[in-house]
């Protein structure tokens, strides 16, 4: 396989960012695994509310720095930021107070400090339709055809997979 | 019972069957009960009775969009995406284009709606959101793209946009909040082209809708069925949670942030609504493929 000199500077930029220690938070305790997998040997054990580094993620894999260990634990096992784990954040429901102040990180939105301009209400409030746009959204179209060429390069099977179920059951209309 | 009154009586059950049979769409695509009901008491009719209207149809927001025929759908569609590209316009790169709907048109095609005109496209802005109208049109941020790793993680985004066209929530939102009369004069949508006085209007409900948000169960059912659209079209099923988790990375105080996190659930309630619901089958679906390495000549992502 001949590499393009952009093909590999490109994959190094993407290793790079993907291989970068991002701080973590572990959510409950679990065993550090030697490789991504619940059959491997478990290296050690991280308590819950440790501090720990991500080196990279592969599908329901984490792989990470705790202390002197590294090992691969399940993503749902952590938790990406610093601080304690704050109980508001499982699924039982938040009241919409709650969620406005996202009292599941602990913090508030007006802590929420300006600088990148980008799509906010603002800009959302005062826009005019661009027809032209439009237009040149469509250009870019694929047709199912084109769709199915892309799976089939990219070796994309179709799985047979149930939908999932609400956690919870439905609590009326939503207050809007 | 006689071998005649059985007969008579599989008969019967047969005939009320076939309408649940036909219902349910050769692609396996999500199909709530909701929409079940909805294409079975809506869309049959026996001996002149229009079933949905003899079940005495629930009045609600749920309902309120049944009326809508397709094709105005799209039209409305089209008239909130010239509103949405009025405020930002597309990136200029046609293969990172490309890339997005050849991804985005195999996912919609696992879907309950695949025949929709699904278009897909980047918007030119650093911060980082996506949206979806009614009808098949998908949007994402220059400020998102830039944080999926990977081809998995793009579907995880689409697949979580092309659920909410799936189950119309921007079309209930819309309903809802339309002044009156908008929705009575759908005619002159199309006739006054996207530049038109009801064009406009729709536009202007459209992105008042985005400024709102949505509610917290439809963002919640969206990640729930976004999630099974991916692995539906071959993707491992995590991709929607790993963006989750980059985003949650990024935290509370950076401003590209701001906005989306004012109009969706925070990452950490929609991470942990979504590991409740994922079953340990999902893990088994997560096997590398090489063949989706792709996506780095493509996209320079820029995590951090």
């Amino acid at each position: 396989m001949k590499l393009s000199i952009p093909t590999v500077a490109a994959s190094l930029l993407f290793w790079s960012a993907l291989c970068s220690a991002e701080p973590a938070t572990s959510v409950r305790q679990f065993d550090l695994k030697q490789s991504p997998s619940g059959d491997a040997k478990a290296v050690a054990t991280v308590t819950a509310g440790t501090a720990v580094d991500v080196m990279k993620r592969e599908g329901a894999w984490v792989q990470l720095k705790a202390g002197s260990d590294t090992g691969w634990t399940k993503l749902f096992d952590i938790r990406m930021g610093t601080g304690p784990v704050a109980p508001a954040a499982k699924s039982s429901g938040m009241s919409g107070i709650a969620q406005t102040l996202n009292l599941a990180s602990g913090k508030r939105d007006s802590s929420v400090t300006t600088g990148v301009r980008g799509l906010d209400a603002e800009m959302l409030k005062k826009a005019q339709p661009n027809a032209q746009e439009v237009t040149t959204l469509a250009g870019y179209a694929s047709t199912p055809d084109q769709a199915q060429a892309f799976a089939k390069a990219g070796k994309l099977t179709p799985r047979t997979v149930e939908l999932l179920k609400a956690a919870e059951p439905p609590k009326g209309a939503p207050a809007k | 019972m006689s071998t005649r009154s059985i007969g008579r009586f599989f008969l019967a059950t047969f005939a009320l069957l076939l309408p649940l049979a036909c219902a349910t769409p050769d692609t396996g695509g999500p199909m709530t009960g909701k929409d079940l009901a909805s294409a079975v008491l809506g869309g049959y009719s026996i001996g002149g009775i229009n079933l949905g209207a003899a079940a005495g149809v629930a009045k609600g927001a749920n309902e309120a969009y049944r009326d809508i025929p397709e094709a105005e759908e799209i039209e409305i569609g089209r008239s909130v995406s010239a509103g949405l590209l009025g405020a930002a316009p597309l990136t200029v790169n046609a293969l990172q284009q490309n890339y997005v709907n050849s991804i985005g048109m195999w996912l919609a095609l696992q879907s309950g709606r695949p025949e929709l005109p699904w278009h897909f496209g980047i918007l030119e802005a650093p911060t980082v959101n996506a949206f979806a109208t009614p009808g098949g049109n998908v949007f994402v941020t220059r400020g998102l793209v830039e944080r999926c790793g990977s081809e998995a993680e793009l579907a995880g985004v689409l697949a979580h946009e092309i659920a909410h066209v799936v189950q119309k929530h921007q079309l209930a939102d819309i309903r809802k909040n339309a002044k009156k009369g908008m929705m009575l004069d759908l005619a002159s949508l199309k006739s006054g082209g996207l530049g038109g006085d009801a064009a406009r209007a729709f536009a202007r409900v459209g992105l008042e809708g985005y400024v709102r948000g949505l509610s917290r169960e439809d963002e919640l059912e969206a990640d729930r069925i976004g999630v099974v659209i991916a692995a539906r079209a071959g993707y491992e099923p995590y991709g929607l949670v790993r963006v989750l988790q980059t985003l949650q990375s990024m935290g509370q105080d950076d401003s590209s942030m701001a906005f989306f996190l004012k109009t969706h659930p925070s990452p950490s309630d929609r991470l942990a609504a979504l590991e409740v619901v994922m079953p340990p089958s999902f893990e088994q679906m997560t096997k590398p493929n090489p063949a989706l390495a792709r996506y780095a000549p493509a996209f320079n992502p820029t995590r951090k």
